[in-house]
């Protein structure tokens, strides 16, 4: 067995391994630092993979099921960045919920599964070369994360929970319509029997597919992935979800969950421009997903007061940011795959602040969190940095992306889009700091406790930001390469 | 027309005008039942190839599962919410009994327009699976039980089902149990997602469930 | 006129009345009593055609011409429906609509009469008659037009004649199910459970008796009567219908109808029985139901004669 093979075989199992052992841990805080390591652990193997691909060539296994390719090992660096720093914290976090008893043995054992749960089901979208083997995995992943929306059953999470099961699920059918639809389209070309469902031979075969089934399948693709990576109008689960859940797992939706989603999508786009003759069809789709998304965003998150909840609109505005880029193409796409990077990283760390100073504050109404750069230097200056990185302040990383994405935009001429966009962003930008800055310095009445952070904690927050600051400024090559080829695949160019 | 794919296909319509209809949540349970039933004989009655060992063991799958398992599920997350037997829509029943048949209209229509290449014996396959589809969104978004919105969520996914079956020459088998194991586990997770909102609001009244907005 | 169609047309007019016998004896048999006589329904109009007549003084002429009225333009659908599944040449391209228009001119001249009387309870048994028929007049028109479209002919003996054994292998489900149709709306117009109990005495809950409660002597004999010939009348389009693929002529036609009646007659007693009267917030769901029926049926058998 090659060494690829071996670490596809490695991913897949790894993930489900951990998943079963953590239901049979003694104590809560045994199966979170489970959680820790077994993460990293996965990451690494993600990493080594990724390596190899973005080094070499795609590496296929499982006759050709699974396959992973520039893009793929792209999500895959990003997956174990967020899941990894999503681990890392879970110990920290609970810490005081264990200590008084509110999370117990059974929840925290659930917590764990469903935790490598999820991340298996990810690896399956990111690794597989068949349509629908992916759709099974995107659809794994709602029904493995609903669960870890409510490991706390208040009235909140419960409606966030129902809501987000319904609504992603009933999407996520629609988007097995357009899976079907597709694999119909393969009717006049060569492929035959079940390599319908083959992303390479769709891919081989695009100049002859039967365009109306094609452009017909992706419509429902993007209407049914679109639920589930949150793009307007298809997004009234995601403040609920994201707000309601606890800060680890909202880091990993923000994170990677709509990413993954998006990267359904986007495996899709090539297949239909070349089918539909490169006119631009699905690209014009996507863009007016991704407008929608920035303004429905900016909308919404001026008249906020729950402080996740407004990081999750800013999670919406990102993703349309993406789906424009993408959609816009050239320069564009290779600007949106550096926003999935730096957006990951940044929602992480943002989520990761959020949480203590809830936790500390005990509210979640961002009218009483105040004063946090006073109270606590660490919680509070990283959540104010990572709000700036997020709203796109330079130098941090997401600025040049911003820019890059407008530049194209002007350069071709679109200048309905980018004015769009830039009042879409400047209205977040303005909301945002509308709060950021009353939270970081306006004097508090409460006089919040926080718990001695420990100096991984300090890693957590001062790592990710620093990279996010270098990135603004200087691209390694090795960077540069991984997204242009990632890229390159959208149609995108340096 | 005499072939018994168009009873199977006439029944499946029937079925969702009754479940459109029934004003008790014991009788959609049942009426889905045997919607999943006749769903799953329909690759028995496709078979353009004839009958083979794939088709028989994923059509029982589909019986069994559609058939029997999960109005058993359903039922006890029911039994256990002891909350009212009434489906309680927002949308009344005659009006949706006319939904119903606008939505069977617009899937004849859609089908005339769109003109899918299709591999099985019955020329009204698609405009029923789209009519399934229709009838299974529209009781997701009308009707206020999470269990009925679990029913039409079944009722969308037997509608792609059969329109999987029309269109795709040839679904490969692990990707088909892939499919029937995911909505699976979809239903036995509302099941539980049910017991729990329950548990902690005495109702399962989505329409209730409003406290999140803006 | 053939001597097969003046037999069938005949037995409408000389037979209904012993239709609701049967009916009545089927609802004896289920309850185990022993029931009234089969021509018990005859004994009903001899008797009141023998009383006089009481007029309330709020009526006007509307009142006095209602009842022979409406027998009349009953006679007279029925007169275009009988004989034509026998005879080739009977009635005229869009007699289909005349039947319906005809009916429906009896059941305006009814609830007019019954509005003359200025009584609450015939103004809610009128309110009530319309509703029922305002939601079943479409199931009845769309599955006469599911006929014409399956025969491709608009006159009722156009429609039995072309509908043969072809027809119904091509578009058999459709027409199955405008039989079904036809027989909900049979149920309806005419008063029958699961929408109206013809034996309650409570007028709050009656439909169609309560409209005639001012009627009294021969007027009242002439409307039990029409009532009866229209309960004929419907049967008979869906037994008709029914028995169309048998491809019976002649004698045996006539044979074939009477057989079917009669059975309708045991089935409409037996749904009696078992069934109960829906609530009637209910009811304009399952006249909906027949109509969604109907449509169904044009639609599938547009799709198969394509």
């Amino acid at each position: 067995m090659s060494n690829e093979t071996l670490i596809l075989s490695v991913l897949i199992t790894l993930p489900a391994v951990f998943s079963i052992i953590s239901l049979f841990l003694p104590t809560p805080r045994s199966v979170l630092l489970l959680c820790a390591s077994g993460t990293v652990l996965v990451a690494l193997a993600m990493g080594t993979l990724a390596l190899a691909v973005l080094g070499g060539s795609p590496v296929f296994g499982s006759n050709g099921w699974l396959r992973v390719d520039a893009l793929s090992a792209f999500h895959l660096t990003v997956l174990g960045i967020v899941y990894a720093l999503g681990a890392l914290q879970t110990p920290g976090y609970f810490r005081d919920e264990i200590e008084d008893g509110s999370l117990n043995l059974s929840s925290a054992r659930r917590y764990g599964a469903l935790w490598f749960g999820s991340l298996g089901a990810m690896l399956i979208v990111l690794l597989s070369n068949n349509m629908g083997l992916m759709w099974v995995g995107i659809e794994a992943t709602t029904l493995l994360t609903a669960f870890l929306i409510c490991v706390h059953a208040t009235p909140g999470s419960l409606e966030a929970m129902w809501k987000y099961l319904l609504m992603c699920s009933v999407g996520v059918a629609l988007a097995f319509t357009g899976t079907l639809l597709a694999a119909a389209s393969t009717g006049p070309s060569a492929v035959h029997g079940t390599e319908s469902l083959l992303w390479t031979s769709l891919m081989a075969n695009a100049a002859s597919l039967d365009v109306m089934l094609i452009k017909a399948g992706f419509i429902f693709m993007v209407i049914g992935y679109g639920t589930k990576a949150g793009l307007a109008p298809m997004h009234s689960w995601l403040p609920d979800a994201h707000s309601q859940a606890p800060a680890p797992v909202s880091a990993v939706f923000s994170g990677f969950l709509l990413n993954a989603a998006l990267y359904c999508i986007f495996r899709c786009l090539p297949i239909v421009e070349t089918a539909t003759g490169n006119t631009g069809w699905g690209r014009g789709i996507l863009v007016a997903a991704g407008l929608l998304s920035i303004l429905t965003a900016a909308s919404f998150i001026a008249v906020q007061r729950d402080i996740k909840r407004m990081l999750a609109y800013s999670s919406l505005e990102h993703i349309g940011i993406i789906a424009l880029g993408a959609g816009l193409g050239g320069v564009a796409a290779f600007a949106a795959m550096f926003h999935m990077l730096s957006h990951s990283i940044g929602k992480s760390t943002a989520f990761m602040c959020a949480g203590r100073l809830m936790k500390a504050y005990k509210t979640n109404d961002m009218r009483k969190i105040t004063g946090t750069l006073a109270s606590s230097p660490l919680w509070g200056a990283g959540f104010l940095a990572s709000l700036l990185a997020l709203i796109g302040t330079a130098p941090f990383a997401i600025f040049f992306t911003e820019f890059m994405i407008l530049r194209t935009a002007v350069n071709a001429g679109d200048y309905l889009i980018a004015t769009a966009f830039l009042a879409g962003l400047s209205v977040v930008f303005i909301g945002v700091m509308r709060y950021a800055i009353p939270i970081a310095w306006k004097p508090s009445e409460s006089a919040p406790v926080f718990p001695a952070a420990s100096p991984l904690e300090y890693l957590l927050v001062i790592v990710p930001l620093s990279v996010l600051l270098a990135l603004g400024v200087w691209m390694p090559p090795f960077l540069t390469r991984t997204l242009a080829s990632a890229a390159g695949l959208l149609g995108g160019t340096m | 027309m005499t072939a018994y794919i168009d009873i199977i296909l006439v029944g499946l319509i029937l079925s969702n005008f009754i479940l459109l209809g029934s004003s008790r949540l014991g009788n959609c349970i049942r009426i889905a039942a045997w919607q999943g039933i006749m769903v799953g004989l329909l690759p028995m009655a496709t078979a353009e190839a004839g009958f083979s060992f794939r088709i028989a063991a994923l059509g029982s799958a589909v019986i069994v599962l559609k058939g029997f398992v999960f109005p058993k599920l359903l039922s006890r997350a029911l039994r256990e919410s002891d909350t009212s037997r009434e489906v309680q829509p927002f949308i009344g029943y005659t009006a949706s009994l006319i939904a119903g048949v606008l939505a069977l209209s617009a899937s004849f229509w859609l089908d005339g327009r769109l003109n899918l290449p299709i591999h099985s014996a019955s020329a009204i396959v698609v405009p029923v699976s789209l009519s399934l589809m229709f009838t299974g969104l529209f009781l997701v978004v009308a009707r206020r039980m999470a269990i009925t919105q679990v029913i039409g969520y079944l009722v969308l996914e037997n509608g792609i089902y059969a329109l999987g079956l029309a269109i795709v020459r040839d679904l490969p088998f692990l990707v088909e149990l892939g499919v029937l194991m995911d909505v699976f586990v979809a239903v036995f997770v509302m099941g539980i997602a049910i017991y729990r909102i329950n548990r902690e609001f005495d109702h399962i009244d989505s329409h209730r469930l409003a406290k999140l907005k803006g | 006129m053939s001597a097969e169609g003046l037999l069938l047309l005949l037995s409408g007019f000389l037979l209904s009345p012993l239709l609701q016998g049967v009916i009545n004896r089927t609802k004896a048999v289920f309850a185990g009593r022993k029931g009234s006589p089969l021509l018990q329904q005859y004994r009903d109009m001899a008797k009141l055609l023998r009383k006089g007549a009481v007029f309330s003084t709020t009526t006007t002429g509307i009142f006095r011409i209602a009842p022979s009225a409406v027998l009349v333009l009953v006679a007279a659908a029925y007169t275009l429906l009988a004989p034509s599944t026998v005879e080739s040449g009977w009635g005229f391209p869009g007699d289909l609509i005349l039947f319906v228009y005809c009916l429906g001119l009896a059941r305006f001249l009814t609830v007019t009469a019954a509005l003359d009387t200025g009584s609450s309870f015939e103004g809610m048994g009128a309110s009530r008659e319309v509703l029922y028929s305002a939601l079943a007049e479409p199931a009845l028109i769309i599955g006469l037009a599911v006929l014409a479209r399956v025969s491709g002919e608009m006159s009722f003996s156009g429609v039995f004649h072309g509908l043969g054994d072809s027809e119904w292998l091509s578009a058999g489900t459709a027409l199955a199910i405008v039989v079904v149709s036809f027989l909900i709306v049979m149920l309806a117009e005419n008063s029958r459970i699961p929408f109206d109990d013809p034996n309650t005495h409570l007028e709050l809950t009656m439909v169609h008796e309560v409209m005639v409660l001012d009627c009294s002597g021969p007027d009242f004999a002439l409307i039990t009567y029409g009532a009866s010939l229209k309960l004929w009348l419907f049967a008979s389009l869906m037994v008709n219908l029914a028995i169309s693929p048998l491809g019976l002529s002649g004698y045996a036609q006539v044979a074939g109808f009477l057989g079917g009646m009669l059975f309708a007659g045991i089935l409409v007693g037996t749904i009696e029985s078992v069934t109960a009267r829906l609530s009637l917030l209910k009811t304009p769901g399952l006249l909906t139901g027949a109509g969604a029926l109907a449509v169904l049926a044009f639609i599938l058998a547009a799709r198969y004669l394509q």
